[in-house]
């Protein structure tokens, strides 16, 4: 039982590894202020329609500590820009937007992700028989 | 039962542990990613939750977060990733499985002209000079000052200030050396924690080892650019004036004196001084290996120097 979890959980992380890119780059692109990383992670936890608590969980694919890594790896490829700004109470918050080629980016990995997408459900819906 | 401030504690310093062996920049860049999210989501899911006690919110933000040892993977595995301003992490040539890809990338004598770091350290040595005596200058007022004026009422708070200058400069010298030399720096400038008094804020400035560390590396860089400086640019007049031996001698009939002896004085003939040039070439690329090495050994000093634990 433990195994099959295990195997789950990789084949999660596996998958997550590159949709998390493509969708904190959407998120940012589609909010017109750019937004620090408690608000992303918020977001990407509750997609719309998602109301309940139990449903808020289950959709969880990627935990909200691990999207930190990505939005600075997405900075040092210049697909994103940040600015910290001080707050009143806490530690300094660093906002984070859309740079014109992370919009250019995101046009070329959603045509990317169509094709994936389509290739996998291909493949699922039994055109290989 | 523990407060709020000793759970964020305790799963920082899990965080910490599960980092263990990690680069040191991407374990203070974790920590200070960490503290943001705890500390902004506390604030408003404490908003959202009034029901709940405070050390019960945060257990949740806790768990959202994600456990420590999955957060290190995140950071482990795109630090892999992560291209800095100009070559390879060591994480992501550990990941290359290659002990030592600089020779590899630009292999042979000559290849060090394509080495991007090896530029970066020719700029950064050029440079040194002018950072050098900023950085000197202003520790030596700085402190001189704070010493000074400590006897009067304004002394504390212009050392205070004047300390707080340093770990900025320290900073932002660590963007300049990753920029620069590819040493991994810290991409974010660690924050003091707000919920803490500001007798104990003041405690962790005047007593953090990154400070009075900072303040040396801001020592040491005079003499440093002095030496960087004077090096670089005699090696760099010296192989750029054996190349233009030939066009002097042979263009503009200047001629090239050899060895000179009281009143004798011996020429070197027009035909042998492209052989001169053929030096200076040499010496302009061990001046680019010197310039690499020189980089990396000053990238490692300047994190030593500028990243704390």
């Amino acid at each position: 039982m433990i195994d099959i979890q295990e195997t789950h959980k990789k084949f999660r992380k596996e998958l997550s590894s590159g949709t998390v890119s493509l969708a904190l780059l959407s998120i940012l692109a589609q909010t017109k202020e750019p937004l620090y990383g408690y608000q992303i992670g918020k977001l990407i936890g509750s997609p719309l329609g998602a109301g309940d608590a139990k449903a808020k969980t289950d959709s969880v694919t990627v935990k909200q500590g691990a999207i930190y890594p990505v939005l600075r790896s997405l900075e040092a490829q210049d697909l994103l820009s940040s600015e910290r700004e001080m707050t009143d109470s806490g530690p300094p918050r660093k906002y984070y937007r859309v740079t014109e080629s992370g919009k250019q980016a995101l046009e070329d990995w959603t045509e990317i992700w169509n094709e994936t997408k389509t290739f996998v459900d291909n493949v699922l819906g039994g055109d290989y028989q | 039962m523990k407060t709020t401030d000793e759970l964020i504690q305790t799963y920082l310093d899990d965080l910490k542990s599960a980092l263990a062996g990690a680069d040191k920049a991407t374990v203070q860049d974790a920590l200070a990613d960490a503290e943001e999210h705890l500390r902004t989501a506390l604030e408003s899911e404490k908003a959202d939750q009034e029901d709940l006690a405070e050390n019960e919110v945060i257990k949740g933000v806790i768990q959202t977060y994600g456990e420590a040892e999955e957060i290190a993977q995140a950071y482990l595995s795109w630090e892999q990733n992560l291209p800095p301003a100009l070559a390879a992490t060591p994480a992501a040539r550990r990941a290359a499985g290659s002990a030592d890809a600089n020779s590899k990338t630009y292999p042979g004598f000559f290849g060090v002209f394509a080495d991007p770091r090896a530029w970066g350290g020719l700029v950064f040595m050029l440079i040194s000079l002018m950072t050098g005596i900023l950085y000197f200058t202003w520790a030596v007022t700085g402190l001189s000052l704070s010493l000074g004026l400590i006897i009067l009422v304004i002394g504390i708070p212009f050392m205070i200030l004047f300390l707080l200058s340093v770990r900025g400069l320290s900073f932002l010298e660590g963007r300049l050396v990753e920029a620069l030399l590819g040493e991994r720096m810290p991409r974010r400038a660690s924050f003091t924690d707000n919920s803490l008094g500001w007798m104990e804020r003041l405690k962790q400035l005047l007593t953090g080892k990154s400070t009075w560390l900072g303040l040396l590396y801001m020592f040491l860089m005079l003499p440093l650019g002095i030496i960087y400086f004077t090096v670089m640019v005699t090696l760099i007049a010296l192989a750029a004036g054996f190349i233009a031996a030939p066009i002097a001698a042979i263009v503009f009939n200047v001629p090239i004196e050899a060895i000179s002896y009281g009143e004798i004085i011996w020429y070197i003939p027009d035909y042998l001084t492209p052989l001169i040039a053929v030096f200076g070439v040499f010496l302009a690329t061990v001046t680019m290996h010197i310039a690499r090495w020189t980089g990396k050994v000053h990238g490692r000093f300047a994190k030593a120097l500028l990243v704390s634990d």
